[in-house]
């Protein structure tokens, strides 16, 4: 059975590089994952999510690093192993979904246990059960072609899970759908991946995506890791500009720290917009004393208020209003620095009022550039 | 469910060792067709070159090194003029066959000619067809004394002497023109019809005119595809034997393929001679070649910007039936005359420009097809035999190199693809008969000399790309994720390639295969420099009853290759369809 490292990790990506001539598609990428859980690739396009996902694949080989899955060394430049891609017990969903347009539905999802050689009588049932379970029960004798974007999608699906893989990977599977059945899919997929309950590795540039689905997130720009972890801490903790911009929207500012307060928080003065005040925040890793930061505050953590309360305030002028039901999106000048605000629709902010907006020092973090 | 590992995978896998991981089905494979095609494309054109610095003493008997046959070239009394013959011949039917591809490509894809989508298999036909036999058939037609046309000119016209002659190198040009036509209509065509018409529509909103939108922006929209079929002619022609050793060559009108063919065979055969003057042919074409495939043919594809665009389709108004009229003619002068004339010549017991219906019979054929009659034909009917086997083992083999050489260009793409790519390349820049000399020096001494091996050998040699062309734009259509889902369904490279890709290619095979069974059924230029006594083809046992046996013999094994090739055009166009040869 799966031997299981020491740490607890299953999928080990370590000094994972990746050329294409002198362009480092994936530079230095290392990573692990624990047994069952949904990691995600996320990051815009070019960043090397794809080929970091074909280096786990082996559908290409490597320019150094090793690659191990429950133990087994898949890819290792340094000692010349390479597991040729159909040894490896991997499930992949293609984000053409790259159905078998000569098959029926059936035979697609048939042919990775008919190359496995398990017997007809078992075949049969356990493509029944997978189909089933995807939601395609009734369309088993299709042509593939027959099948709309998100019918083929779930084939796929049901393709790479049917032979219980040791490893599920997914390169942006629901980029070819419309929005609608984007959003049904993103739960549809995870409902399955959990029940089936196969480690799985998921590439989005999507960041909605990414926060739904994923136990861990994994942000890239440019070949390289920014920032691992739970939606959550990505979210809430971005660990720079970078990853605080590209997850949801952000009010970034540029500053330096000017004191710390307690461990984890100080000062931050900004320069920015003509003002010069200083911010009282969380302090990110590797933001100290002295150093240039970047703050990042959440438009829904900046709350425009009519009065002046106190505290840390600043006062602007509504520039722009537009509601959208239950939030109302504004833009608050501050200078020449135009804030986002998401404010309540209670509030009925109008164009041209001056309002004063509230920071909470809890959520407003310093982050590195 | 729980995650079970199933036996026989990754867990129990041993690790696998370095050199062990590089021995890969893939990696044996590339490896293994790399060096064949490599050795089969690179070692004639390699001993050619080394061959043409041989010089042959006056006795014949011994070889030193030196550039004498190069000298030569220019000193002899004949090469210089079959030289200047080639390219007024080249040129000539460059200027008909573009003039007549493009306005028929035109006719076909951009106006209301009547009835146009069902001339265009009619207008193409020749493409499938053989010069050298077309050659035959013009010249019963229109040799001064016994072409039917003249012969009807003196006898309904009172014309004295004859109408026309085609036993020159207008004749030639004439011939080679007309054949060559579906080759411009094939590159314009496609991008006449993909054109997107707002491009056009822009113009006509600047307020341009219709024959003005046309000259300013289709024309040039579609100049690298003229240029590309324009250059594909000239470099055809050049390298065409059939026709000039049929129409000119015999009254005075020398070219370099025939020249190259009377010093590659008989009894005074010099082959470095012949090497050295399929140098300098080869010099030539390849040069063309390259710089169609380097600079033109990249550029075709940027008038194409995407698919399922309805062109503009232009009313002519009463003129299209002039249209009309010129279409159809195209195809009575190009298709119907030449072989209703062949199949009359081929009825009677000799051929003197008159037909006699109370002479004919099927006399001719028999001799030439009934192999079992002891009055058969043998270099005929060994032709039949021979051509058909070679064509379809030829076009098998040709097949299955074709698939996996694409599959490396295509998938792999490794420094081995760019190899591979090029090597498909080199081929097509030499024309049949200068790739057969390389073949003959290079395989003279061997066993496979004098057999259908060497026959064989040049055929794939020198067509295999058409067929890994064929398949190369069908994989290029399939996503390269249905075949690598297949490998992470756990099957092998082999399996793969035989469940998953073969299946998708199936049109793209078949097409291939059936277009390289035609060329191969009607090949001269490679058969007649490498054939022998027993292992005659088809168009070499036309060429031996046009030489040695009468008009209405050749004509009638004339007629059976041009029946055997019409039912192969029926099949190509069942399982190609359409859009098959203009992609
Ligand atoms: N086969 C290849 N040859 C050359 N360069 C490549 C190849 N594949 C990828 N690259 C380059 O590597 C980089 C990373 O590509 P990759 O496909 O991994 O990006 P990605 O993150 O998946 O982007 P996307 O979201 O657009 O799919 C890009 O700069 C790309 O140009
Ligand atoms: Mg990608």
């Amino acid at each position: 059975m799966t031997t299981v490292s020491a740490s607890g990790a299953y999928l080990e990506v370590q000094g994972l590089m990746k050329w294409f001539g002198s362009d480092r598609a994936v530079d230095d990428i290392s990573f692990s994952l624990p047994k069952g859980q949904f990691l995600t690739l996320l990051g815009p396009s070019g960043c090397g999510k794809t080929t970091t996902l074909m280096s786990i694949a082996g559908l290409h080989g490597i320019d150094a690093g090793v690659i191990r899955v429950g133990g087994t060394v898949y890819t290792s430049k340094a000692d010349g192993i390479f597991l040729p891609p159909e040894k490896r017990d991997i499930g992949m969903v293609f984000q053409s979904y790259a159905i078998w347009p000569h098959m029926t539905v059936k035979q697609n999802v048939a042919y990775p246990l008919e190359i496995r050689k398990v017997e007809r009588r078992e075949i049969d049932a356990r493509v029944a059960d997978v189909l089933r379970l995807v939601g395609l029960a009734d369309m088993s004798e299709k042509l593939a072609t027959q099948l709309s974007g998100g019918q083929q999608q779930r084939a796929a699906l049901a393709r790479a899970i049917v032979s219980r893989p040791r490893l599920l990977l997914f390169d942006e599977p629901l980029s070819n759908l419309d929005l609608k059945l984007r959003e049904q899919m993103r739960v549809e997929l995870k409902r399955i991946q959990h029940e089936v309950g196969i480690t799985s590795v998921y590439v989005t540039h999507d960041q909605a995506e990414a926060l739904v689905m994923s136990d861990e997130i994994i942000v890239m720009s440019k070949g390289r890791i920014q920032q691992k972890g739970g939606p959550h801490q990505i979210y809430a903790r971005p660990i720079n500009a970078y990853v605080s911009n590209f997850i949801g929207v952000a009010n970034l500012l540029k500053g330096r720290v000017v004191g710390v307060t307690a461990p984890g928080r100080g000062d931050v003065e900004i320069a920015e917009g003509g003002h010069r005040v200083k911010l009282s925040c969380q302090l990110g890793e590797g933001v100290a004393m002295g150093e240039e930061a970047v703050v990042s505050v959440r438009p829904e953590n900046v709350h425009a208020e009519r009065v002046n309360g106190g505290g840390q305030r600043l006062e602007g002028e509504v520039l722009q209003a537009i509601f959208l039901g239950n939030y109302v999106d504004c833009r608050v000048r501050w200078g020449e620095f135009e804030w986002k605000v998401l404010a309540h629709p209670r509030d009925r902010l109008r164009e041209g009022e001056k309002v004063y907006l509230r920071l909470d020092p809890e959520h407003t973090l310093a982050v590195q550039q | 469910m729980s995650v079970q590992t199933l036996p026989g995978t990754a867990a129990d896998a041993p690790t696998t060792s370095r050199w062990r991981s590089l021995i890969t089905q893939e990696s044996v494979a590339t490896l293994i067709v790399s060096v064949l095609v490599g050795a089969a494309v690179l070692l004639p054109l390699f001993t050619l070159v080394v061959s043409s610095f041989l010089v042959l003493d006056p006795g014949g008997f011994d070889t030193a090194w030196g550039f004498d046959n190069y000298k030569t070239l220019f000193t002899d009394r004949i090469i210089p003029r079959a030289f200047v013959n080639t390219l007024l011949i080249s040129t000539g039917s460059t200027i008909v066959a573009t003039v007549l591809g493009v306005s028929l490509a035109w006719i076909n894809a951009r106006t209301n000619c009547p009835w146009r989508d069902r001339l265009e298999p009619y207008n193409l036909i020749p493409f499938f067809l053989s010069p050298f036999v077309g050659a035959i058939a013009w010249h019963n037609l229109a040799s001064p004394k016994t072409g039917l046309l003249n012969a009807w000119a003196r006898h309904y016209l009172g014309i004295e002497g004859y109408l026309i002659n085609v036993n020159n190198i207008y004749g030639v040009i004439w011939v080679t023109g007309i054949f060559f036509t579906p080759l411009v209509y094939l590159f314009v065509v496609g991008s006449l019809r993909r054109m997107d018409p707002s491009l056009e529509d822009s113009a006509r909103t600047t307020g341009a005119g219709l024959v003005r939108t046309t000259m300013t922006v289709t024309l040039p929209l579609v100049a690298p595809g003229i240029l590309s079929g324009a250059i594909i002619v000239f470099v055809t022609s050049a390298g065409e034997f059939g026709v000039p050793f049929k129409l000119s060559a015999p009254y005075g009108w020398e070219t370099l393929t025939t020249q190259i063919f009377s010093k590659a065979v008989g009894d005074d055969a010099n082959h470095y001679l012949g090497a050295t003057m399929s140098m300098a042919l080869g010099a030539i074409t390849a040069f063309f070649i390259y710089v169609q495939q380097r600079y033109i043919a990249p550029r075709s594809f940027t008038t194409v910007t995407g698919k399922g665009f309805r062109p503009n389709v232009i009313d002519l108004g009463r003129w299209r039936w002039v249209a009309f009229g010129y279409n159809v003619a195209f195809i009575l002068v190009a298709v119907v005359l030449p072989i209703l004339c062949l199949f009359i010549v081929s009825l009677h017991p000799v051929w003197t420009a008159e037909i006699i219906p109370s002479d004919m019979s099927f006399r001719n054929y028999e001799k030439t097809l009934f192999f079992w009659r002891p009055d058969a034909i043998q270099a005929a009917t060994n032709g039949i035999f021979n051509s058909l086997i070679l064509a379809f083992a030829g076009a098998s083999i040709a097949m299955v190199l074709s698939l996996v050489v694409s599959h490396m260009i295509h998938r792999t793409k490794g420094f081995g693809s760019r190899v591979l790519d090029f090597l498909c390349v080199v081929p097509i820049g030499f024309p049949g008969i200068v790739l057969a000399m390389g073949v003959l020096v290079t395989y003279i001494k061997t066993p496979i000399y004098a057999t259908l091996w060497i026959l064989l050998l040049g055929y794939i040699t020198r067509f295999f790309p058409y067929g890994q062309r064929n398949i190369a734009s069908v994989m290029l259509a399939i996503s390269e994720e249905l075949d690598q889902s297949s490998r992470m369904a756990g099957a092998s490279w082999l399996t793969t390639l035989r469940r998953i890709t073969i299946p998708l290619l199936k049109p793209g095979i078949f097409a291939g295969w059936v277009l390289l069974f035609i060329i191969f059924l009607r090949e001269l230029s490679i058969s007649i420099i490498l054939y022998t006594s027993g292992t005659e083809t088809l168009s070499v046992g036309v060429y031996y009853l046009t030489n040695f046996e009468n008009e209405p013999l050749t004509s009638a094994l004339s007629m059976a290759q041009t029946v055997m090739l019409l039912i192969c055009i029926l099949i190509f166009r069942r399982v190609a369809g359409r859009e098959a040869l203009t992609a």
